[in-house]
């Protein structure tokens, strides 16, 4: 199980427009194993939805590379691949996407939707096996095989993302990139489709790239997190480590502004100063330090990069583990 | 809530119907909602509960294809009550209040400003229409409130155009303006949803601060039990176009009555809780049309009993004080479920 | 610990109540499973206006079609002594008995200023008939035949004399009859812009579409030539271009060439429709969930792109056809468009140019209201169309 399945390595993607350029991930690298769930955090422009598309190869990366140990046991680099090779290795990276509505191309049957990438990666399968893993996968999701003839204006959201997830399971993939998959559902409808990708994940075996700005919903699915601010990963490390026990001052003022469904443990948020800075105007030095409480003279001159503590996470901060910063149980007995 | 406390709203079995080719909707049915002077009350509730249309119905915003029936009573400063569901659609009368007297605040900072003016000129019409015909005084006045909200450098900012705002910015400015005529009562329809969790923060704090500071009563609407938890005082939860229990904030997380309540606060993940299979309720939130005279939670309801619950829909109905539900089998913890 | 307990409990009472509203389940069920189309009919369908304007566009193309077998005569069938002859009235009593319809034979006489005077001769009758003989022509372009819808027939003619006519629209002013003129006229008037917009909306895929997808360089030049196709003013363009149509070309060379003026004017503007449609499509997430997928490019056009502008497309090309009737009128009329022997609406308000021609013979304006009609119609019909073109708002 401690098999790596994919790694990032030093993955760059700069969109530029004009004389402006804005550098959505910023020297990227980690690597998610086999069966885990690696969550990746971050506000609204942090660059984790460019990051997950450019996983998928959605995007082409400016630089970098994305390195995919596939069932056949060869590694391959997603971003530099040939054609023949690229169309085998996507049937094993899938993707779920945020909106229920967009995702679904509302002028096809639930059955073609589910079967879609089925009809594209075999030209050769018979009619009946194809029924047989559509309505298979259906039940898997928990979609009455009944339903497989409706169009999708007949489902609501929660159901819609269930036809999203089945069509990114036909193909049976090992990788499944979530890209904010329940934050467009209702706080009832969430947690239903939570529990089902917890299951599929331990019936088949699969891994998942978790991207979601909800820490709540991370911390409870998640083996490891990924914490990003502009572009970069400030933190990565185990998800209970990462939430009792930051080690950026980014990840403790994110932790503090959750808002706990408790109204005896008052949310205690660090404010940040200021805004987040324009994407396409970097701050010198450490990103952070416009708006970091801890910033000190060292942090405005001098980058950081990643670096591995003792406990085995990596921090891009200057005073990595020197900090007194409070993680989410030390709010609790107050 | 202490028995001396003055209602400022008080909302009289609303209903709304909307006329549509497939049949009518009835998102809101026999809604009452008392809203006291200087308090947080939450309105939670899914998507299509009717919390939304709930508020406008308040302010008479609503499109005139809702129909509307019921009372809407507001007292006003000087003890006089009226009722707003029967001033005329876009009357004078109706006029006089909104934004003065009861403001609203919306979910999307940005579309809720016109691109096409500065923020400054959008944040000083309201004043010129309801305090003074001054437009030094309204300046003045603006760039005050402004500080009040947290926007640093006002006098900058009141020159520039929402563009060059960010959405917390823009969503402070929304408060500004509708904090400008110092209104007694506040509705904010879901103001942080669009906003990322530092923000949302920022933007809580700023709303209870105000309300300990001014007075005012805010009516919070919102789908994330979090926040509620954070802001509110009391709350009201809506399912299916009625309100299915309402009781004080540490009441409703500490011991939830109704099934739909219990559920809701079983499916969100606490952090540092377990990991095990989160709670859902089953099926989703069926149309508000052609409802059968029974618990409207009847088909998701784990708890039900064909005996009383496929009987009369329940009515709001005092289980302890101050502690309402809707149900016949009133639940009586959480702990049963996990 | 499974905390989703008891998510079914199936008692008999709930299966029961389940089945219980059939009649709904299944109307609901039926809009279920309707398809875009099904959806769109569904809307339009609540489209009254939309509705009524089809049924009429529906009779004045049929009115098309049939036109040799409607009209009483054919499109050159003059007589002399009936130029500028006003509407004839159609008569049930003759002598004050009741004979059925019939109209009486035209009188002409000259006032003091050589206008001429038509008065009815009430010597006698001539009955209204159906299915009588006239002159040749083919039925839908095969069936050879002379039997017109109905005409008047005189049972014992004259040479010296004009047969008598019915005359439901007048005359113009070489005596032919304007209503079969009208309705053979709408046989060119009402085509040429449906086939003009077919190309247009042949050139508008391929155009429209190679531009929204690859984008890029060929993107830039496509759109910077739309551009100055856009902007050039259309009716001298127009006049340039059929001016450039030789003399001596045959009616259905003309009649091509007029229809492929008129579409390659028009089909700019529906590239861009297009190729907006086509660009915002393939950023929706389920073209990134088939690219993912690994469909091929040529079916994610074929399968999400096509049938996803589809709806929109054909609204447009609805609400361009009466700019096309417009145009083509307006072409006629100035004499630069259909040329005789074809006839088209607007070459029948040709005669209207003379304002002496209106004061005295108004009912030559009658083409004007058939023109009015069908772009009313089809503004109406597109507008409808529009409404239900996305049922999925």
């Amino acid at each position: 199980m401690d098999e790596t399945i994919l790694e990032i390595k030093d993955l760059n993607m700069v969109f530029s427009s004009g004389k402006s350029k804005v550098h959505a991930v910023d020297n990227v690298s980690f690597r998610i194993k086999q069966g885990e769930t690696v969550g990746i955090v971050g506000e609204s422009g942090c660059g984790k939805t460019t990051l997950g598309r450019c996983i998928v190869l959605a995007y082409k990366a400016t630089s970098g590379q994305v390195l995919y140990h596939a069932a056949d046991g060869k590694k391959y680099n997603i971003q530099a691949i040939s054609k023949q090779k690229l169309r085998s290795i996507r049937k094993e990276i899938q993707m779920i996407f945020q909106d229920p509505y967009s995702s679904l191309d509302p002028r096809m049957t639930v059955f073609d939707i589910i079967s879609e990438p089925l009809r594209a990666n075999y030209k050769k399968i018979p009619k009946n096996e194809m029924e047989y893993r559509v309505q298979d996968v259906a039940k898997k999701v928990g979609l009455n095989p009944s339903y497989l003839k409706r169009y999708p204006h007949a489902f609501s959201g929660g159901q819609r993302q269930r036809i999203g997830i089945a069509r990114a399971l036909i193909l049976y993939p090992r990788v499944i990139i979530c890209d904010e998959p329940v934050s467009a559902l209702d706080v009832s409808v969430q947690s239903q489709v939570i529990n089902l990708l917890m299951d599929l994940q331990k019936n088949m075996n699969l891994t998942y790239l978790f991207i979601s700005h909800d820490l709540s919903v991370v911390e409870h699915i998640s083996d490891q997190v990924g914490v990003m601010y502009l572009g970069q990963i400030v933190e990565y490390a185990s998800t209970d480590l990462l939430f009792h026990n930051p080690c950026h001052p980014y990840t403790e003022a994110l932790l503090s502004a959750i808002p706990l469904a408790d109204p005896d443990t008052p949310m205690d948020h660090i404010p940040l100063k200021g805004e987040i800075p324009n994407p396409s105007n970097l701050p010198s030095g450490c990103f952070f330090h416009t708006r970091c409480p801890y910033c000190q003279e060292r942090c405005i001159r001098e980058r950081t990069s990643l670096i591995r503590l003792d406990d085995g996470r990596l921090v891009s901060c200057h005073f990595a583990g020197k900090l007194p910063l409070h993680g989410i149980q030390a709010k609790v007995p107050r | 809530m202490t028995s001396n406390a003055k209602t400022v709203l008080d909302i009289k079995n609303l209903n709304i119907d909307i006329h549509l080719e497939e049949g009518v909707l009835t998102p809101v049915r026999g809604v009452n909602l008392e809203l006291q002077e200087n308090e947080t009350l939450g309105l939670v509730g899914e998507s299509g509960c009717g919390k939304s249309l709930t508020c406008k119905a308040i302010l008479g915003i609503n499109s005139q294809n809702c129909k509307t029936t019921g009372q809407i009573f507001y007292t006003g400063k000087n003890g006089e009550r009226k009722d707003l569901q029967r001033m005329p659609y876009g009357g004078k009368a109706i006029r006089a209040i909104r934004g003065k007297e009861i403001s609203m605040i919306f979910q999307e900072p940005m579309s809720a400003f016109s691109p096409l003016f500065t923020v400054g000129h959008q944040l000083q019409e309201i004043v010129l229409l309801h305090v003074t015909k001054d437009k030094r005084a309204a300046k003045d006045l603006i760039i005050k409130s402004m500080n009040r909200v947290g926007i640093a450098n006002p006098e900058k900012r009141y020159q520039q155009y929402p563009h060059e705002f960010s959405g917390g910015m823009l969503q402070r400015a929304l408060i500004c303006m509708g904090l400008a005529c110092s209104p007694r009562i506040l509705i904010a329809d879901e103001p942080t949803t669009a906003l990322d969790v530092t923000i949302q923060a920022q933007i809580l704090d700023l709303l209870s601060e105000l309300q300990r500071t001014s007075g005012m009563s805010i009516l919070y609407i919102t789908h994330d039990l979090g926040t509620v938890a954070q802001l509110c005082d009391r709350v009201a939860v809506m399912y299916l176009g009625k309100i299915v229990e309402t009781a004080s904030v540490q009441e409703i997380f500490h011991n939830p009555i109704h099934p739909y309540t219990i559920g809701l606060m079983g499916s969100i993940h606490k952090i540092g809780g377990t990991k095990d299979r989160l709670f859902s309720i089953k099926g989703s939130v069926p149309l508000a049309m052609n409802l059968k005279n029974r618990c409207s939670f009847y088909d998701r309801c784990i708890y039900r009993k064909t005996n009383p619950c496929n009987g009369p829909e329940p009515g709001l109905t005092p289980v302890t004080e101050n502690h309402y539900a809707a149900c016949y089998l009133p639940q009586t913890s959480l702990k049963e479920v996990n | 610990m499974n905390t989703e307990i008891s998510i079914e409990m199936p008692t008999p009472h709930s299966n029961k109540e389940q089945q219980e509203p059939k009649g709904k389940q299944t109307e609901q069920e039926k809009y279920f499973m309707a398809s875009q189309w099904q959806l769109i009919r569904r809307k339009l369908m609540h489209h009254k206006l939309a509705i009524i304007s089809f049924v009429i566009l529906g009779v004045l193309y049929f009115g098309a079609v049939f036109a040799p077998f409607l009209a009483p005569k054919g499109l050159e069938e003059y007589s002399g002594s009936y130029s500028d002859a006003p509407p004839t009235k159609i008569h049930l009593y003759h002598k004050g008995k009741w004979i059925g319809p019939f109209v009486y034979r035209y009188k002409v006489d000259r006032d003091a200023f050589e206008n001429k005077i038509f008065t009815e001769d009430r010597k006698s009758s001539y009955a209204i008939r159906f299915f009588t003989h006239g002159k040749k022509y083919k039925l839908l372009g095969m069936i050879q035949t002379n039997i017109h819808l109905f005409g008047v027939e005189d049972p014992n003619p004259k040479a010296d004399e004009d047969p008598p006519q019915i005359l439901l629209f007048g005359a113009d002013s070489l005596g032919r009859d304007l209503f079969s003129r009208t309705l053979l006229g709408s046989q060119v008037s009402l085509t040429v812009p449906l086939l003009g917009t077919a190309i247009s909306f042949v050139l508008a895929i391929i155009i429209g579409g190679i531009s929204g997808y690859y984008g890029g360089i060929i993107d830039t030049i496509i759109q910077r030539i739309i551009e100055v196709l856009s902007s050039f003013p259309t009716i001298p363009l127009w006049m340039a271009l059929s001016a450039a149509i030789p003399a001596g070309v045959p009616v259905t060379t003309v009649y091509i060439l007029i229809t492929i003026i008129m579409s390659l004017l028009s089909w700019p503007g529906m590239a861009r429709t297009v190729r907006g449609k086509f660009l915002s499509l393939k950023k929706t997430d389920y073209v990134m969930a088939a690219r993912l997928a690994g469909v091929s490019n040529a079916n994610i056009i074929r399968k999400h792109l096509v049938p996803g502008f589809m709806s929109y497309l054909i609204v447009n090309l609805t609400l361009g056809i009466p700019n096309m009737i417009l145009g083509e009128t307006s072409m006629s009329f100035l004499g630069l468009g259909m040329r005789a022997p074809a006839t088209s609406w607007g070459v029948l308000l040709q005669e209207c140019q003379n304002i002496g021609n209106i004061a005295n013979c108004p009912w030559k304006l009658i083409p004007l209201i058939y023109v009015g009609v069908t772009v009313l119609a089809f503004n109406f019909l597109g507008d409808g169309l529009r409404d239900a073109a996305d049922p999925y708002k």
